[in-house]
């Protein structure tokens, strides 16, 4: 198992009621299969979002593998001004 | 007191009385000597007695404007900026000693000043962000500066929008930020178009900007931006915000990552800031850092936030830099 930390921001804040989360995942678990989760958790409120993601404050591809300590953010897309 | 390198020149040209007095140390006399006015070299405690004015230089200004706040010292004068900014008054009669507070640090230094004023910067969006970002700009010097925005002031707009008041309601933003903003800097080359940025006008209105800052309140015509910036290389100061927070980036430096790979995929995003909801404060922020940003891209100064995402939350004040 390993435990990653969430930090949320905009819509993904607002959506979970949270600005930090803590994860316990399974061993191999890609962090697109983590956005999974996070939508589900949500039920439905960030249905047509596109988010990006970051570990340790790099944007990665989807299929990037999570490690035990990693802090991921979904960056969702804002538009004010 | 103060006085400025302009108003000095003037005493000069006057034939006024003073006694210029250089307090500064042998090392940097040396290195720096005053150009084109009579002074004596004296030490702080040795300050001569004279029934003249007296002008009291060091080299930023500011050791002076000390001595006569600490001594009350009537009748003496501190030269603003110092002689660094007297000499390049002197040298190509620029008078910047109104940035001496900027000057003197080391990454703007006079050089620095100067290219600012040379800058020509485009604002795409005169709200809440575009506000604080045009103020800022051109309060640290901006002397070129369009401001682009199709929408009359509203009621609903005071609160966030400090460029505007009661009695501009209905006003044509660009034209009354257009005042409000001459009234820091009368010479400023300010240039209101009122007018939304679109697919028609785009190119010819962001044509020679040395930056591009996006302040706009909507994905479509941040996207374009980016299109524009991206086809003509020239760099894109991107800033959005969300109830509480706040997104900043410098996008489509030399090919660096623009909006299109910063969010690639259309969805449905958030509410602007009508619908989602946002306080005053934090266009100032975000429209500030965006400011900030600017003035470091124009001056090389690093770190800055190239190929980066500035995620700012104002609610318990965190921040996350993402590398892009």
């Amino acid at each position: 198992m390993i435990e990653v930390k969430l930090k949320c921001f905009s819509q993904v804040k607002y959506a979970l009621g949270t600005d930090e989360m803590t994860f316990e995942l399974e061993d191999g678990i890609t962090c697109s299969e983590l956005e999974t989760i996070v939508r589900q958790t949500t039920e439905g409120k960030l249905k047509d979002i596109d988010l990006r993601i970051a570990i340790n404050q790099e944007y990665v591809k989807d299929d990037t593998e999570l490690k035990d300590g990693d802090e991921v953010v979904l960056i969702p897309p804002v538009q004010g001004g | 007191m103060i006085i400025t390198p302009k108003e000095l020149q003037n005493w000069i040209d006057n034939d006024l009385s003073f006694t210029a007095v250089d307090i500064r140390e042998d090392a940097q006399i040396k290195d720096c000597p005053i150009l084109g006015v009579d002074h004596v070299v004296a030490k702080v405690k040795s300050i001569p007695e004279t029934n003249n004015k007296l002008v009291l230089m060091c080299q930023f200004g500011i050791v002076t404007e000390g001595i006569i706040i600490e001594n009350r010292l009537l009748d003496t004068f501190s030269l603003l900026g110092g002689i660094e900014a007297w000499n390049a008054f002197y040298s190509d009669k620029r008078d910047m000693s109104r940035w001496s507070r900027q000057t003197i640090l080391q990454e703007v230094g006079l050089e620095g000043q100067k290219k600012l004023m040379d800058s020509n910067v485009i604002i795409v969006g005169m709200g809440g962000l575009g506000c604080p970002v045009a103020q800022s700009l051109i309060a640290c010097g901006i002397r070129k500066l369009r401001i682009i925005d199709g929408d009359a002031v509203e009621l609903s707009n005071l609160h966030r929008q400090p460029l505007y008041g009661i009695e501009d309601i209905g006003k044509m933003k660009v034209h009354t930020a257009k005042k409000r903003l001459q009234n820091l800097s009368k010479k400023a080359l300010i240039e209101p178009v009122h007018s939304y940025l679109d697919e028609k006008n785009g190119s010819d209105l962001i044509k020679g900007a040395t930056v591009v800052i996006d302040a706009t309140d909507n994905i479509s015509t941040r996207k374009l931006i980016d299109k524009l910036c991206k086809r003509s290389n020239t760099p894109m100061i991107y800033g959005a915000l969300y109830r509480y927070e706040g997104q900043v980036a410098i996008l489509n430096v030399n090919g660096s990552v623009g909006y299109s790979e910063l969010f690639p995929v259309d969805s449905s995003v958030a509410d602007n800031c009508s619908e989602a909801g946002i306080l005053g404060m934090l266009p100032g922020i975000i429209g500030n850092i965006q400011a900030l940003e600017t003035v470091k891209l124009i001056l090389d100064i690093k770190p800055n936030l190239v190929g980066k995402l500035l995620l700012y939350d104002g609610m318990n004040h965190t921040t996350q830099t993402i590398k892009l």
